[in-house]
C-alpha cells in the first residue's frame, strides 16, 4: 500500500515536468509528513550524508576529463585513425564512424556530445561520398551510445554508488560487451553497405595508419590510464578519475593545443554545472531509496517474486521491459539511481551476479538513448542531420534491432560480461 | 545581482579545480615519497596528506550545492517533460510555473531544515562564544575526523547553497512569468567544430528532447511567423 502511494506521488510529480531531483525530494517529504512516522531528523541527516562518499567524487572528475577532450579536434583525430584502419572494407566511412564513435565516446564520456562531434564532421563527408543520409544518421546515432558501456563510464559509477558494487570490476566487465556491441553495430553497417553496394575508401598505407595512430594515441591513453591504474592498484577509481582529468587537461592544452589556457575556467564551470546536477539527483535518490528500504519495498518485491515461483529468467525479462519503458521518459543516470536500489535486492536474492546485473542495466540505458520519445542521441542527431524524429527512427531501426538482440544476449549470457573481470582476478 | 552571479560561478570553478589538484598532488605525493632521493624523501614523508580525501569531499559537497543553484539558472536540471511538452502553450505555462514553485518550496524546506541542523550542531555555540555570551549546555558540535573542522561550518553549505537555489527558482519563475522564456542547457555542445554553426543547429526550439520543458515564448514567436 505504502509502495503504491510512494510511486503514485513520484509519478504524478514527475509528469508535471519538474526536475527529477526535485520530484524525488518532494515525494520523500510528502510521504514523511503525510503517511509515515519516521522522524524527520533521520531524514535531515541523510540529506547531509547523501553524497559524502569518496567513490561518488569520481563522477565530477570523469565529467571534467571528458569535457577537456570533448572537442572537434579530438573527434577529427579519432575519425582519421578509425577510417584509416577500417575504411577500405564495405561501409567504409560508416564503419569508421562506428569505431570513431566508440573511441570518442569512451574518452568524452558523453553520448550526445559524441553524436554531435563525430556526426557533424563525418555525416557531410559521408553524404559527399555517396552514402544516403539516413544510413549515416543511423550509424552515428546508435554508435554514439557505446560510450556508457566502454569504460570509463559515469553511468557505471552511478550504479556502483547505488548498489555498493566495485567500480573497477564493473569497468572491466564493460570491456568485452562494449567491444562486442561495437562489433555488432559494425556488422550491421558492413552487411547493409554490402547489400546496397556503398562506396569504400582506398586502403590506407601502414605509414598513414601509424601517423593517424600517433595523433590519436594521446586521447586514447586516457582509457589506458584509468583501466591500467585501477587494475594494477596504483589508483582507486576516484583517484584514477582525478588523474585522468589532469591528464586530459595537459593533452588538451599542451599537446593537442585545441584549447587555450583562458578556455579552461569555462570548461571547469561547465563540468561543475553538469556534475552538480547529477550529484543533486544522487542526493535526492539516496533519500528516496532510504524511504524505500525503510518501507521494506525491495524486500516485499523479492518475497512476492519468490513466492510466485518466478525465476531468474522471468525476473530479468521484467527488468528489461521496465528499464526500456523507463528509458522512454528519463535519462540514464536518473533511471539507474531510482531503479537500481529497488531491483538490486531482488536480483541478489535470485543469485544474479551484481556486476552482471549492472551491465544489463547499462546496456538497457544504451538502447534507451536511441529511441523516442526521450532518446537524447536521437534528438541531437535530428539537430545535426535536419531529419525529423520519425524519419530518423526509421533510419535507426536496423541498428536498434541489433542492439535489442544484443541486449538479450547480454541478459542471458553472464559469462560475456563476467569472463574478463574474472580473468583479471577482480571478482 | 551581477556580483552574486559572478561570485557563484567563481566559487564553483575554483572548487572544481581545487579538488582535482588536491587529489592529483596527494597521489603524486604517495608515490614520490617512495623514491629514495636523499633529503627530498624525508621531507615528503614528513608531509601528511591524509586530509586530502576529506577536503575533496567537503569541496565537492560545496560545489554540488552551489552548482545546483547555478544549474537552475542555466536550466541544466533534467525532468520528465514528455507530457507537458504536448500541451498547448497556456497549459504548459501553468505546469512550468507549478514545477518551478515546487522547486522553490522543496529547496526552501531543505534550507530551513539545514539551517536548524547547523544551528543545533555548533553554530549556536560558536556565535554565542563569539559574542562573549555564556554558552550554557548548548553543544559545541562535532568536528570532522581528519581536518578537525567543526562540522557545522562544513554543513552550512546546505542552508547557504540550497537557499541560493530557492532564490534561483523564484528568479527563473518571475522571469518566466514576465517573458515566457526559460533557461535551457544544451547537452550536446561541442567546441571546435569548424564546419560551422549552420551545420550544428542545436537551438532550443529545434531540440525538444523532452528532458526540459519547452518555453512558451518560442511558441508565440512561431505562431506569429505563420501566415
Amino acid at each position: 500500500m505504502n509502495a503504491l502511494i510512494i510511486f503514485l506521488i513520484l509519478l504524478v510529480l514527475m509528469l508535471t515536468g519538474m526536475p527529477i531531483s526535485i520530484s524525488l525530494g518532494l515525494t520523500v517529504l510528502t510521504f514523511l509528513f503525510g503517511f509515515s512516522n519516521v522522524p524527520l531528523e533521520s531524514v535531515a541527516l541523510k540529506l547531509f550524508t547523501g553524497i559524502e562518499k569518496f567513490e561518488i567524487m569520481a563522477i565530477p572528475f570523469f565529467i571534467l576529463a571528458g569535457n577537456f577532450l570533448t572537442h572537434g579536434g579530438v573527434a577529427k583525430r579519432m575519425i582519421r585513425f578509425a577510417t584509416s584502419m577500417v575504411g577500405h572494407w564495405y561501409g567504409g566511412l560508416g564503419l569508421g564512424g562506428v569505431v570513431a564513435c566508440a573511441l570518442f565516446a569512451a574518452v568524452s564520456g558523453s553520448s550526445p556530445a559524441t553524436v554531435v562531434a563525430i556526426g557533424s564532421i563525418l555525416l557531410p563527408a559521408m553524404v559527399k561520398a555517396g552514402f544516403p543520409k539516413n544510413f549515416g544518421a543511423g550509424v552515428i546515432t546508435t554508435s554514439g551510445a557505446l560510450g556508457i558501456l566502454i569504460p570509463p563510464s559515469i553511468v557505471m559509477v552511478m550504479y556502483s554508488v547505488a548498489t555498493n558494487t566495485s567500480v573497477g570490476a564493473l569497468f572491466m566487465a564493460g570491456v568485452v560487451p562494449g567491444l562486442a556491441l561495437a562489433g555488432v553495430l559494425g556488422g550491421v553497417t558492413y552487411w547493409r553497405a554490402r547489400k546496397f553496394d556503398y562506396p569504400r575508401l582506398p586502403k590506407a598505407s601502414w605509414r598513414e595508419r601509424l601517423s593517424a595512430l600517433r595523433e590519436s594515441i594521446w586521447g586514447l591513453l586516457l582509457i589506458v590510464i584509468v583501466m591500467g591504474g585501477i587494475y594494477s592498484g596504483v589508483f582507486t577509481p576516484t583517484e584514477a578519475a582525478a588523474m585522468s582529468a589532469v591528464y586530459a587537461f595537459i593533452v588538451a592544452v599542451f599537446i593537442y593545443k585545441d584549447m587555450r589556457l583562458k578556455d579552461v575556467p569555462r570548461v571547469l564551470l561547465n563540468s561543475a554545472n553538469m556534475s552538480a546536477m547529477l550529484l543533486y539527483i544522487i542526493t535526492n535518490a539516496v533519500l528516496f531509496s532510504f524511504i524505500m528500504t525503510n518501507e521494506n519495498i525491495p524486500q516485499a518485491l523479492a518475497d512476492w517474486m519468490l513466492g510466485n515461483g518466478l525465476g531468474v529468467i522471468t525476473f530479468l525479462l521484467a527488468v528489461n521491459v521496465i528499464l526500456l519503458l523507463a528509458g522512454n521518459f528519463m535519462e540514464p543516470s536518473s533511471i539507474v539511481l531510482i531503479f537500481a536500489p529497488i531491483l538490486f535486492p531482488v536480483a541478489m536474492k535470485l543469485g544474479i551476479d551484481p556486476v552482471h546485473f549492472g551491465i544489463i542495466m547499462v546496456v538497457n540505458m544504451e538502447v534507451g538513448m536511441c529511441h523516442p520519445p526521450v532518446g537524447l542521441n536521437l534528438y541531437v542527431a535530428s539537430g545535426i542531420t535536419k531529419m525529423g524524429i520519425t524519419e530518423l527512427t526509421v533510419a535507426v531501426w536496423p541498428w536498434l534491432l541489433a542492439m535489442l538482440g544484443f541486449l538479450g544476449v547480454v541478459t542471458y549470457w553472464p559469462a560475456l560480461s563476467l569472463w574478463f573481470p574474472r580473468l583479471l582476478g577482480m571478482m | 545581482m551581477k556580483i552574486l552571479d559572478h561570485l557563484e560561478e567563481w566559487l564553483i570553478t575554483f572548487l572544481m579545480a581545487g579538488a582535482t589538484l588536491i587529489i592529483f598532488v596527494a597521489v603524486l605525493h604517495r608515490y614520490a615519497a617512495g623514491w629514495p632521493i636523499p633529503g627530498v624523501q624525508d621531507w615528503l614523508l614528513s608531509l601528511n596528506l591524509g586530509w586530502a580525501q576529506e577536503l575533496t569531499i567537503i569541496m565537492f559537497v560545496w560545489m554540488a550545492k552551489f552548482g545546483a543553484a547555478y544549474g537552475v539558472r542555466t536550466g541544466i536540471h533534467v525532468g520528465v517533460d514528455v507530457l507537458i511538452n504536448r500541451l498547448d502553450a497556456r497549459w504548459r505555462a501553468k505546469f512550468i510555473i507549478f514545477g518551478l514553485a515546487a522547486g522553490a518550496l522543496f529547496t526552501f524546506i531543505v534550507a530551513w531544515l539545514g539551517s536548524t541542523f547547523v544551528w543545533d550542531n555548533g553554530a549556536h555555540h560558536f556565535f554565542l562564544q563569539l559574542l562573549g555570551r555564556p554558552v550554557g549546555d548548548i553543544p559545541e558540535g562535532p568536528t570532522t575526523p581528519d581536518l578537525e573542522w567543526p562540522t557545522w561550518m562544513v554543513y552550512s553549505a546546505i542552508p547557504l547553497g540550497t537557499g541560493l537555489m530557492c532564490f534561483r527558482f523564484l528568479q527563473v519563475m518571475v522571469n518566466f512569468i514576465r517573458t515566457g522564456d526559460l533557461p535551457h542547457h544544451d547537452h550536446g555542445h561541442v567546441d571546435g567544430l569548424d564546419e560551422g554553426k549552420p551545420e550544428v543547429d542545436l537551438n532550443t526550439f529545434a531540440l525538444d528532447e523532452n528532458l526540459h520543458p519547452r518555453p512558451v515564448a518560442g511558441d508565440a514567436a512561431k505562431k506569429d511567423t505563420q501566415p
